[in-house]
């Protein structure tokens, strides 16, 4: 070993690092000090402690904002589901199967603020959903589906469901194709019928897809903004009925310039996601243990 | 996989059956497509609808009677939206380009070199993943206004966005795929690191770099919260930043705002059909290991 080697790794290191150090850690440590602070983003920060702390553990609206951000994350099991399935329809030699499962991916690369306004305009009163209701004699009357408290979550999460199905079922494809043909027949002389096989067979095979598409898809559905900001007009719904943790960091830091309280709400955030983390890396390790 | 593939040519019940089949996954694959890409015809027809074509009624219009491109005319009237289109590109290109050489750079020690503290920065970075991008924007925005002074500019869209962790990861990945061989038979040349990565290693994980250079090209093309923070003079918005502009301008016009998201939405569909399968391969890949 020479000694020009051993400091050639750290220079190729050094882009990476400098540019973390100055977005990722020092933001970190950054959001740390303002949120023992009144911070403005103008005026220089001053200490208050726990403060704003306090204030965030009396505060209904984050109460609201954390369980919206965890009501969403049942966007995960039902994209896995139906990205699953997906998977094992586009899954056959069909003349033309490209071109469906092309089309599948569209709304992946569409991007949230365009899908965002299309969804808007199919869910507004005088929309497109409303117009297919009446005329097929299911509604009387158009319904204000996303000035309705009850409707917005879901249609947002709907909304991130669609639009991620085609994403992570090109994932699970695949992993279907890795699967070896014998275990298939193997069920088959087992006597299982094709629901059996994909249920014994395709289902532990995909595991590790599985697994990885958990942990993206909630990381995602814990971050969740831009299919907030544009359904709700950016107001957060009525009743702060789609207000997420990340949307009400937003309205607190840039709307309302109470940076040190946001940074609370930041800190919260890197909590929750903390703790859903250990709890899928576990699964990961479990899941990559069994493939 | 399906009706077991022993149809013997001829037989009439087992053709019949294997032809039922095959019309059944056909109506399941045009439904599910039909649901996939409605909100995009949708959009394209009412942006082409005259003013005489009604927006909401019963049943609902779903074709223009008038078709007139008088709605794109309008949005190009009010708003830079070629601006907006070259703004996504110089960023997305930038951001790709050099986020691709950052993370290339770190991922070769990472994989293939010894040395002190590698264990550590790896965790480091990996970390960082977990870490809500959010949850930065704060101290960011304090940073792009008072020591970078890029508030307003594109620069401020690019130099946050150059390192990635799981780009780093992913590429890391890639680069422990090639044999050491290859590497110690370059270093008895007396070829130096930058010389081994650049003409030896590089070449190899080139389907890895293309995998990762798309996806970071389209998320920066999509990226929206940090942008609509940092930009507020028109002529340096983005698209999604611009498309939210429009709608705020547009108001109840449907029509020029189902324009503008065309336009928004074609040129990345049409960037997404040339890369289709670098997308699926580099998507198949994520998951191995």
């Amino acid at each position: 070993m020479t000694e020009r080697r051993s400091i050639t790794p750290y220079l190729f290191l050094i882009p990476a690092l400098a540019l973390v150090a100055t977005f990722v850690l020092y933001p970190i440590a950054a959001v740390v000090y303002y949120s023992f602070t009144n911070y403005d983003i103008v005026t220089p920060p001053t200490w208050i402690g726990l403060g704003n702390y306090q204030h965030l553990l009396r505060d209904p609206t984050f109460w609201k904002a954390l369980t919206n951000s965890v009501v969403y994350l049942v966007a995960t099991p039902i994209v896995i589901g139906l990205s699953v399935l997906l998977a094992i329809v586009v899954n056959r030699q069909l003349r033309g199967i490209q071109i469906f499962r092309a089309l599948y991916f569209v709304p992946a690369v569409s991007g949230s603020i365009a899908i965002g306004i299309s969804w808007r305009w199919l869910f507004e009163r005088n929309g497109m959903l409303n117009s297919a209701l009446i005329s097929l004699g299911i509604l009387k009357e158009p319904v204000q589906w996303l000035t309705n408290p009850d409707f917005v979550l879901p249609i947002a999460i709907a909304l991130t469901v669609w639009a991620g199905v085609g994403y992570y079922a090109v994932i699970f494809l695949a992993g279907l194709q890795n699967i070896p043909e014998e275990l298939y027949d193997a069920a088959q002389i087992d006597g299982c019928n094709s629901i059996q096989k994909h249920w014994h067979v395709s289902l532990p095979g995909l595991r590790p897809q599985i697994v990885f598409v958990a942990v993206i898809s909630s990381l995602a559905a814990l971050k969740v903004f831009d299919e907030i900001y544009v359904l709700t007009n950016h107001t957060g719904g009525v009743l702060e009925s789609g207000t997420t943790i990340v949307f009400y960091l937003w309205r607190q830091a840039f709307n309302l310039s109470h940076a040190g309280y946001a940074s609370a709400i930041a800190i919260a955030l890197l909590l929750v996601t903390l703790v859903f983390s250990i709890f899928l890396v576990r699964g990961l390790e479990r899941g990559t243990a069994a493939a | 996989m399906t009706a077991t593939a022993t149809a013997i040519p001829g037989h009439g019940r087992v053709r019949l059956r294997r032809g039922l089949e095959v019309v059944f996954w056909y109506v399941l694959l045009i439904f599910l497509a039909v649901i996939t890409v409605f909100p995009f015809v949708w959009m394209l027809l009412t942006s082409l609808k005259g003013p005489t074509d009604a927006i909401f009624s019963v049943p609902p219009q779903f074709l223009p009677g008038h078709p007139t491109l008088d709605n794109y005319k309008n949005v190009l009237d009010q708003l830079p939206v070629p601006t907006f289109f070259v703004n996504s590109i110089t960023v997305g290109v930038a951001v790709t380009a050099l986020n691709v050489l950052v993370a290339a750079l770190a991922a070769y020690p990472l994989a293939k070199l010894k040395f002190f503290g590698r264990e550590a920065i790896f965790y480091l970075l990996l970390g960082t993943i977990i870490v809500p991008a959010q949850l930065t924007y704060i101290p960011s925005f304090v940073l792009a206004v008072n020591v970078f002074h890029y508030y307003d500019s594109l620069p401020a869209l690019i130099l946050p966005n150059l390192a990635s962790a799981f780009n780093i990861f992913l590429l890391r990945q890639a680069f422990r795929g090639v044999p050491n061989e290859l590497i110690d038979a370059a270093r008895m040349d007396g070829a130096s690191e930058l010389r081994i990565w650049w003409s030896v290693l590089l070449p190899i994980i080139r389907p890895s770099l293309a995998a990762v250079a798309i996806f970071t090209f389209v998320t920066s093309w999509n990226d929206f919260l940090w942008p609509s923070l940092m930009l507020h003079t028109r002529d340096h918005m983005t698209l999604p930043v611009g498309l939210v502009a429009l709608q705020g301008f547009f108001a109840s016009d449907f029509r020029s705002i189902a324009a503008g998201v065309t336009m928004t939405v074609v040129p990345i569909l049409i960037f997404f059909l040339i890369f289709q399968r670098q997308f699926v391969r580099g998507l198949a890949g994520a998951v191995k290991g």
